[in-house]
């Protein structure tokens, strides 16, 4: 994920210098594969530090985002965090005819609204920079708008045309099998009862969860607006992502399981952004559906195991000085601390999650490696033993080992893709092996050997099952047994 | 005059130095393996982005196996028949080629050989773990290597470590490793209440490159002798 320095310094202004932060990031959340510095010349975005973070899968769902990476490194430094929800104005607004209905467990949450008397046009300045600056297109005001959300908090947002959205409702459904849609690109997909599909009041098909539509798009003669921020199952994001072959950011969100409080979050955010971009807009109320509230999980914990797990020594000052910073709700006796997790933070489900936390926020570095004497009598493994043997006794014969590929081009058990056109496993070590002799063959003065001799120990795979064989050669001829027929 | 192969001396080396840490060598687990043991049994769910991590090849009819992307696998199965026995506590370390459906080039192969260990005790933790593979790492590539841990996730782990070690002045990524999830010893028969334990894997391959300054992680499997020079 890409993410500006710049972006991240509205949130933490007290943040170090970029490449002392890309060391502290990559040493205590995730790895930084590069940081690149933009260029004045380079138009919008210039004098600007870019961070491409590899963020892990248990923190995707809160840290694809330039918002979740401030507020993470503001509790980890200990530094001041703009909390930017008082600057956005909150618009007064109307009471609203939109309809929302959702009748699939899939869509976890939806919120949407109203907003008439907008105009298209180009975004501001500051806008175009920040999506720039991530490698972004610009593309009007409002669609910016939904994308500057996105990458701000991490919540995927979108835009109707209401005066196409029949009844100004949105119905969210599993989809009927067959069933056809137009994506924003133009690129026709055939959906299936297992996917979801919003339509409007007449049926018309506007968006499958991971990507708009384009019977609804906005265009530069829009004026009327929904917008909507909605929370996806996560395994049918992905499912459907892997069907149509959609690698959307919002699939990308959607797949690592967001929390549903982040949409309410991110409307007031798009609201306040749609506003800001036309002041002369006029905002309807909220319709917020969200059938099922996110629970909320208490976890407990101690010092003492927390210690066990990272063999370092962790006192219950150290653990509440990182609960604090980390604004946790958390209650202390004699060592073992009972937290509420915040909504936010997914991924902390047990104990030993808190060992994770508690370790790479304090430093991995902090750990003294020592070997542990375990009280364990190791055996001699037969297998390996008997490899050996054979190795041994071919090396000691004069044979030099090599190692060819197991892909082939004919065999038994095949595999269902492969990024190479050998999709089969090797049936015997010989047509490898003869392949190998020929090649040596012609490198034998080059390797000054007056005689190629060669042998493979390795895996083939037969209909009924693979097989450890050895194989060696005797001028062309290739000699190939079973490893427990060696030497019989 | 004979020759082994890089990456059997490698191994032998690797087998060696964990053996004086008192490790038992294992390598009884197939190279077409089901997908309860290279990813069930590992705490990977299903349909999860996690499972994208390691690009798999299916074995075309025979549902719900693959070729091992891990010797992960390998532990996983000798850690549960240990538990049987009642061997606890135990260190296992197994060499075996896996397997990942990725674009070939200087750094990546389809088919490669991985290190894999665990140790499970009563109190075996990430210090141990930092212990075990700062002694490994020296033992192979010299005694000024250093090692440090950096954060990272695996779904079989809990704290996630990358392992990386200083050779030649830069910093490596070498392995993944953690402290083993109380889901994947339950998983094998063990009572996460009881016992605790670290896991480690990377590839051997990549040890060999840096040892021996190899250039191209393909030459190990074209059955061509000029590799055969250390």
């Amino acid at each position: 994920m890409k993410i500006s320095y710049n972006w991240l310094k509205w949130y933490i202004p007290d943040a170090p210098e970029a490449e002392k932060l890309a060391d502290i990031i990559t040493y205590h959340i995730a790895e930084v594969e590069s940081l690149t510095p933009l260029l004045g010349e380079e138009g919008a975005g210039g004098g600007d530090f870019i961070f491409d973070i590899n963020i892990l899968p248990n923190r995707a769902h809160d840290l694809l985002s330039h918002l979740g990476i401030a507020r993470e490194l503001a509790s980890l430094l200990n530094i001041n965090f703009v909390d930017p929800t008082a600057k956005y104005k909150i618009p007064e607004s109307k009471p609203t005819e939109l309809k929302i209905e959702i009748n699939t467990a899939k869509d976890r949450r939806h919120v949407g609204r109203i907003v008439r008397n907008v105009k298209i046009g180009p975004s501001p300045e500051w806008v175009v920079k920040h999506l720039e600056s991530i490698g972004q297109r610009s593309i009007n005001n409002i669609v910016d708008a939904t994308n500057l959300v996105m990458f701000d908090c991490g919540q995927p947002t979108h835009a109707f045309d209401l005066n196409k959205v029949k009844g100004a409702r949105l119905n969210i459904n599993a989809a009927q099998n067959g069933q056809k849609i137009t994506l924003l690109t133009g690129e026709e997909k055939e959906l299936n009862n297992t996917m979801v599909i919003i339509s409007d009041g007449e049926g018309n098909p506007l968006d499958t969860g991971i990507k708009g539509g384009k019977y609804a798009e906005i265009t530069t003669s829009t004026t009327d607006l929904i917008l909507e921020a909605d929370n996806f199952d996560p395994v049918f994001a992905r499912k459907t992502g892997q069907a149509l072959n959609i690698f959307t950011d919002a699939r990308k969100r959607f797949e690592n399981d967001l929390s549903p409080e982040l949409a309410s979050y991110a409307m007031h955010e798009l609201s306040a952004l749609v506003l800001e971009m036309c002041p002369e807009a006029v905002f309807e109320d909220i319709v917020d559906t969200y059938p099922e509230k996110q629970a909320e999980r208490k976890l407990s914990f101690s010092a003492e195991r927390i210690s066990k797990i990272l063999g370092l020594n962790v006192s219950s000052d150290e653990i509440e000085d990182i609960l604090k910073r980390y604004n946790f709700v958390y209650t202390e006796n004699k060592g073992v601390f009972k937290i509420t997790v915040p909504m936010m933070r997914l991924d902390l489900e047990i104990e030993e999650d808190m060992a994770e936390e508690i370790g790479r926020i304090l430093g991995y570095d902090k750990i003294k490696g020592n070997i542990p004497k375990i009280n364990f009598k190791p055996k001699v493994n037969e297998t390996y033993a008997k490899i050996e043997w054979v190795r041994k006794k071919l090396l000691a014969d004069g044979y030099n080992e090599v190692m060819t590929y197991t892909f082939r081009d004919k065999g038994e058990v095949e595999v269902m893709q492969s990024a190479s056109d050998k999709k089969f496993l090797r049936t015997n070590l010989s047509d490898g092996l003869l392949e190998s002799v020929k090649l040596n063959k012609i490198n034998a003065s080059f390797l000054g050997l007056s005689e190629i001799k060669i042998f493979e120990i390795g895996t083939v795979f037969k209909k009924n099952g693979e097989e450890m064989h050895v194989a060696y050669n005797e001028g062309n001829k290739i000699i190939e047994k079973n490893l427990d027929e060696f030497g019989k | 005059m004979s020759t082994e192969h890089p990456l059997s001396i490698l191994a032998n080396e690797a087998y060696q130095a964990f053996s004086e840490m008192g490790f038992e060598i294992t390598i009884d687990g197939p190279e077409i393996e089901s997908d309860w043991y290279n990813f069930g049994v590992l705490n990977f769910p299903d349909d999860h982005p996690a499972r994208d991590m390691q690009d798999t090849f299916w074995i075309k009819n025979r549902k719900e196996y693959v070729l091992r992307t891990h010797t992960t696998a390998v532990i996983a199965r000798t850690i549960e028949q240990a538990g049987k026995e009642g061997r606890t506590p135990f260190a296992f370390i197994s060499i075996g080629k896996v397997f990942r459906n990725e674009a070939t080039d200087v750094t990546h192969e389809m088919q490669f050989f991985q290190i894999d260990g665990g140790m499970i005790g009563e109190n075996i933790s990430l210090a141990h773990l930092k212990g075990v593979l700062t002694q490994f790492y020296k033992k192979m590539l010299g005694e000024q290597v250093e090692v440090e841990f950096r954060p990272s996730f695996f779904p079989f782990t809990e704290p996630s470590i990358e392992v990386f070690a200083k050779f030649k002045g830069k910093w490596l990524e070498m392995m993944g490793a953690g402290v083993i999830h109380p889901n994947v010893l339950r998983n094998v028969g063990l009572d996460p209440t009881k016992v605790q334990g670290f896991a480690f894997g990377g590839g051997l391959d990549r040890i060999a490159m840096v040892k021996w300054d190899i250039p191209d992680v393909r030459l190990f499997y074209q059955g061509d002798l000029r590799l055969n020079q250390f």
